[in-house]
């Protein structure tokens, strides 16, 4: 598995943080496609990705990641399916700070579910902070009803460190 | 129209318009022009505006379109056109152009929140409905500055 090491998706609702972890961790100036907001969205944030994010990471070894981040509305879907060939391993993040965040991780977790079986998902959960809504436990209990067995973390999006760390947890599961 | 106006005023301060506060006559107006636009070029079989996040705005077809999918796919490939003429700085993007076996599509942009998608026939040639496509973009991206200025 690891041996064809390239690719690995950044998923999740809009707002969760995708542009901006890709951004965080990069070696180099991100590709992004991100144009201002309209209507409900706009309440959310400024701007939102319409076709991808993209980047790439160097690892200690000297291999190279490519990063690619996904637009999150459903309308951008036939995206999810082009982003995802190839890829070895979807990240998932999810923004605490949302209505219901447990129920949004489910629906990704669905929409991803053929790729996902293939591969393997980490989840980063992002502004746990601000909001207390739902903690990890929460989370883990709705894996737990699904018959998933994820690796959930508590990150800041905008943390290189914390990213790299979903990623290098990414990568140890497909490694087993 | 006084009174939208005035209202569009107060709220539209800073680059990005928005849009969405005086949407319904916009709406309407756009989809008179994508209707005469669809009645003066024959070659023309569908016409979409979009926002350029990916929002439908308006649609005239001849057949069925699922306008919503179209007017995603649509801004995601002008924003990678974009995106990638920025990356070899080269100016801005006039159109994205897809050739096909059934037909043509242009995108372009109409104004700085909007883009306009035009699909033709299979015998289409390029440049009439290319011509229409540039003059209604340039109407429509007037009619938005009308609308808030």
């Amino acid at each position: 598995m690891i041996e064809n090491l390239t690719k690995i998706v950044f998923t999740g609702p809009v707002g969760a943080g995708k542009t901006a972890a890709i951004s965080a961790i990069s070696d180099v100036p991100p590709v992004s496609t991100d144009v201002a907001c309209s209507g409900d969205e706009k309440k959310i944030k400024k701007t939102t990705t319409v076709a991808m994010d993209y980047s790439y990471i160097k690892l200690d070894d000297g291999r190279v990641v490519h990063l690619y981040g996904t637009p999150g509305q459903e309308r951008f879907n036939f995206m999810w399916e082009m982003l995802t060939r190839n890829g070895i391993g979807l990240v998932l993040l999810v923004n605490n700070d949302n209505p219901d965040p447990v129920g949004q991780m489910e629906f990704y977790l669905d929409a991803f579910d053929s790729f996902i079986k293939e591969t393997g998902v980490v989840i980063g959960i992002t502004r746990m902070g601000i909001s207390d809504q739902a903690g990890i436990m929460d989370y883990q209990l709705k894996l737990m009803e699904r018959d998933q067995v994820v690796p959930v973390f508590e990150i800041d999006g905008r943390s290189s460190d914390d990213v790299r760390i979903l990623i290098q947890a990414l990568i140890a599961m497909l490694s087993v | 129209m006084d009174v939208i106006k005035e209202k569009i005023d107060k709220q539209t301060e800073g680059e990005n318009i928005d849009l969405e506060k005086y949407s319904k006559v916009l709406k309407r107006k756009l989809e008179r022009i994508l209707e005469q636009l669809i009645d003066e070029c024959d070659e023309i079989t569908a016409a979409l505006v979009s926002g350029i996040d990916g929002m439908a705005w308006a649609e005239q077809a001849k057949g069925n379109l699922d306008e919503n999918r179209f007017a995603a796919m649509s801004s995601a490939l002008l924003a990678l056109g974009d995106n990638l003429i920025k990356e070899i700085h080269k100016g801005k993007v006039k159109k994205v152009l897809i050739e096909s076996d059934g037909g043509n599509v242009f995108v372009v942009h109409a104004g700085s929140s909007l883009l306009l998608t035009i699909i033709t026939h299979e015998d289409a040639n390029i440049g009439m409905p290319l011509a229409h496509a540039n003059r209604v973009s340039e109407e429509i991206s007037v009619l938005v500055q009308q609308c808030v200025s």
